[in-house]
């Protein structure tokens, strides 16, 4: 009888609003900035999901569980970017103005330079001979870590720019790192094929 | 409201408008109940208001429900009666049923005894008679057949069951789980969630265990190999929080292929290249026995009656050589689960060893090896999946249960179909649910003015190997330059794993928005048409409960009536003769509407006119009682006495509450 007579929210309060405004650090609990405290991601992230998860408000009105979903979205949302260093980076440009993932003149990723794009044409062309010449495996891996050790220097120069606020710099680095990432991507479907 | 829609590639997929403003029910506390409907075996279990999980048993002690179906006779019979029939009406007879849930015809790549429908989407089975006409049944209702059992026996123990949580293989994809939700409907149970069995079996495991350090914190692998599927999943449990890091497996790989391998070389052996139905119902058992009696022993005696297969001795190598490459499959698929969660085995607290056919030796050994530790298996690896459905179900119908956050995951990748029919990722595997994403796309030419959006499921890079799940369009996209127009897709995705994707144009505000709801060939009206035909027979079934009960009723009044004439039989003062008779008369009404009812109102009726008759009686027995120790009060007087006592007692344990409180 108890039971069934008492509110079926599983006991916990009822929520806020969800706020659209929030950026993933200040909804999890952090500073804004590249180096974050990996254990209080954590315990940030485990904490709101408990209190914000729909499966805690079952019982709840509609307004309730709405903002129940919308917070936990967001909250999964943000732990996913935030615990990856790249997408981390990424996130922090975009914050700064500049959204990799658009291609608008003003506020999209900035167009990469003429040299770099030279270099991965030159790139993509000793990749075609590599494989037209029977695709060699040690051969392959040798290309594949130097475009990694470029691209490790690359995110590091884009993390340097983050520290300094040069948004355009750490933009600019993050589309060429991006391009390497791809180009390794392709490295890698050659080598599964070999 | 609701269109259904053919899409090239089989599948049959409808579209509904999202229904926004529709309240839920109120949801009953501790009325839950899990289910782990197996390839194999179904169990059912329940954890009310925070209690441990156990199984509910039949009325043999039984926990294991054979996932046996026979449709041979007029009766419908599950379980271990229906697979005890199996060999004698092979085509009638369905197990494994779970194989094909959620497939079309196409998708049954694998032997079977069954005959299927040739012309349909959905995969049905005829289970007439041989050479009667053909009688159909989906996977689906077969299923439902199989829940209802499950559903009344916890209705006997429990009563009203206010919802249920099913568990399905974590790598179920969408049209899968649907198909298993629609059984659920047509039982009659309202389904607060599909859970996926390894994560079902973490919450299990997890709340056994305290976990090391300040957070309680432990890392667990969940290898599951079933009957007819297979699932690896990486958790982390911290701070009562179960999160889900990646999952993965194969939804057409169990311990029945291990049957399979066995029989084929049965069948090899005993030289039999074309099997009729009954030599394969045979084999396959026979298989199976010798699998399981592998487990134990280096070696069985095998033979087939039917199958003209001489008693020979199968030994575990013989057997370990036919399934070591299955099970280096599933090996292989847990390593690049492990790979996908960032998780080194190292690393791990535990493996936890779920489903009947991690008992094979072989796939212990073989665990044990990849995962660098001795495999966990402390609880019943065929209860542990029914536990932990029971505590989410136990968390779902809003039970106040402490310490227990689930935080699932997507299994299969989300995405849109982009030009050259190329898959764009919208929300990747393995990404914690709820969660919301969205992507902007451009025009390619001004003269566009619509878009075609469609929706798919897999990790392939090219649509036609991904699974459809739905396709819609947006019109009105103003006429603007090349890549002016812009469209926002947002995929969300709830906590039941419910997709709906909104396409929105950006300047004008144009937006197209779906429900994307998965079938897998059976349409909507007939899924409902099935829910009322099982409505009908729960209202035969609620008939019978309804007899039962008022049978124990009557016979309890009887009983009563007839000790108290037995006991008064010499105090003549109290029972004059022709009321003694009339009594008497009506206890003998009272037994033949008993033998001869078969609807619970004259039963009713028989006990109430029982009750009329010898109330008088009744009354003056009590006060006579009475009057022995309370002499000088009237009946009515004693009866207000007790009842200011009543109200008194009520009274004061409302006001101990208050002060306990």
């Amino acid at each position: 009888m108890a039971a069934e007579n008492q509110s079926a929210s599983n006991g916990a309060a009822a929520l806020e609003a969800f706020d659209p405004t929030l950026d993933h650090f200040a909804r999890l609990g952090l500073d804004r900035g590249w180096t974050i405290d990996r254990d209080a991601l954590e315990r940030g992230y485990l904490e709101r999901s408990r209190r914000y998860h729909p499966d805690r408000h079952v019982g709840a009105d509609s307004s309730t569980r709405r903002a129940a979903v919308e917070h936990s979205s967001a909250l999964n949302q943000g732990y996913r970017t935030l615990r990856d260093p790249v997408a981390r980076a990424e996130y922090l440009v975009k914050l700064g103005g500049v959204d990799l993932d658009s291609s608008d003149p003003q506020t999209g990723a900035p167009h990469p330079e003429q040299a770099m794009l030279i270099e991965m044409i030159e790139r993509r062309e000793q990749l075609d001979d590599l494989l037209r010449a029977g695709a060699d495996e040690d051969a392959l891996s040798e290309l594949r870590d130097q475009v990694e050790d470029e691209l490790d220097a690359v995110f590091d120069q884009a993390i340097a720019a983050l520290t300094h606020n040069d948004i355009r710099a750490a933009a600019a680095a993050l589309v060429q790192r991006r391009y390497l990432q791809r180009f390794i991507g392709e490295i890698d479907g050659a080598l599964e094929q070999s | 409201m609701a269109e259904g829609i053919d899409i090239a590639g089989g599948g049959l997929f409808q579209i509904a408008e999202p229904d926004t403003g529709q309240p839920k029910q109120r949801r009953k506390v501790g009325r839950a109940i899990g289910i782990d409907l197996g390839t194999t075996h179904s169990l059912v279990a329940i954890a009310p208001n925070g209690a441990a999980p156990r199984v509910l048993v039949d009325e043999h002690g039984e926990a294991l429900l054979a996932s046996v179906v026979s449709y041979a006779g007029d009766e419908i019979s599950v379980g271990r009666e229906a697979r005890a029939v199996a060999v004698e009406h092979p085509e009638q007879v369905l197990s494994s049923v779970k194989r094909f849930m959620g497939r079309g015809p196409k998708d049954i790549t694998f032997d079977h005894p069954y005959r299927l429908a040739t012309d349909d989407q959905v995969v049905r089975i005829d289970v007439a008679e041989p050479g009667a006409a053909p009688r159909y049944v989906s996977p689906v209702e077969v299923s439902a057949r199989i829940l209802e059992v499950l559903e009344q026996r916890a209705f006997d123990e429990i009563g009203e069951i206010g919802g249920a949580v099913i568990t399905v293989p974590a790598y179920f994809d969408d049209a899968q789980r649907q198909a298993t939700k629609d059984a659920g409907r047509i039982a009659g149970l309202e389904v607060y969630r599909l859970l996926a069995e390894p994560t079902a079996a973490a919450l299990a495991y997890g709340l056994d265990r305290q976990g090391r350090g300040d957070h309680g914190e432990g890392l667990f692998a969940i290898y599951d190999l079933g009957g007819g599927t297979f699932d690896v999943s990486i958790l982390r449990l911290r701070d009562g929080v179960f999160q889900v890091l990646a999952t993965g497996g194969d939804s057409a790989l169990g311990g029945d292929d291990f049957d399979r391998a066995l029989a084929a070389m049965l069948l090899e052996r005993g030289g039999i290249t074309a099997p009729s139905p009954t030599q394969l119902q045979e084999v396959m058992q026979a298989a199976r026995a010798a699998k399981e009696a592998l487990s134990d022993a280096e070696s069985t005696t095998v033979e087939l009656a039917h199958g003209g297969l001489e008693p020979f001795t199968l030994t575990r190598a013989q057997f370990e050589e036919l399934i070591a490459s299955l099970v280096k499959r599933t090996i292989r698929a847990s390593k690049a689960t492990l790979k996908d969660a960032g998780v080194d085995k190292r690393e791990l607290d535990g493996v936890v060893l779920v489903g009947g056919s991690t008992r094979v030796p072989l796939v212990r050994e073989q665990v044990a090896k990849a995962f660098g530790r001795e495999p966990l298996a402390d609880i019943d690896p065929d209860k542990v999946v029914a536990y932990g459905a029971a505590i989410q179900a136990d968390i779902l119908s809003g039970s106040a249960r402490e310490g227990v956050t689930l935080l699932d995951v997507v299994p299969l990748s989300l995405g849109l179909e982009t030009m050259g029919g190329i898959v764009e990722k919208i929300i990747p595997r393995n990404a914690t649910i709820p969660i919301s994403a969205r992507q902007v796309f451009t025009n390619y030419s001004e003269k566009q003015t619509g878009m075609s959006v469609h929706v798919v499921q897999g990790e392939r890079e090219l649509v036609d190997d991904c699974r459809s799940l739905a396709r819609f369009d947006l019109h009105g996209i103003p006429q603007l330059p090349p890549s002016m127009a812009r469209v926002e897709i947002t995929f969300e995705l709830d906590a039941d794993a419910l997709l709906t994707v909104t396409a929105r144009e950006l300047m004008t505000g144009v937006k197209q928005s779906i429900e994307v709801k998965p079938t897998y060939g059976l349409s909507s009206e007939e899924v409902d048409g099935l829910v009322m035909d099982s409505l009908d027979h729960a209202r035969e079934d609620f008939a019978a409960r309804n007899l039962a009960e008022a049978r124990v009723e009557l016979g309890r009044v009887v009983l009563a009536v007839r000790t108290a004439l037995d006991e008064v039989g010499e105090i003549g003062e109290l029972l004059q003769p022709q009321e003694r008779e009339a009594i008497l008369a009506s206890i003998a009404e009272a037994e033949q509407v008993m033998v001869d009812a078969s609807l619970s109102d004259p039963v009713n009726a028989a006990r109430e006119r029982l009750e009329q008759l010898s109330g008088p009686f009744a009354r003056r027995r009590m006060e006579r009682a009475l009057r022995s120790g309370m002499s000088g009060k009237t009946l009515a007087e004693i009866e207000a006495a007790l009842a200011e006592d009543e109200q008194l007692d009520a009274r004061r344990g409302a006001h101990s509450a208050e002060v306990i409180e």
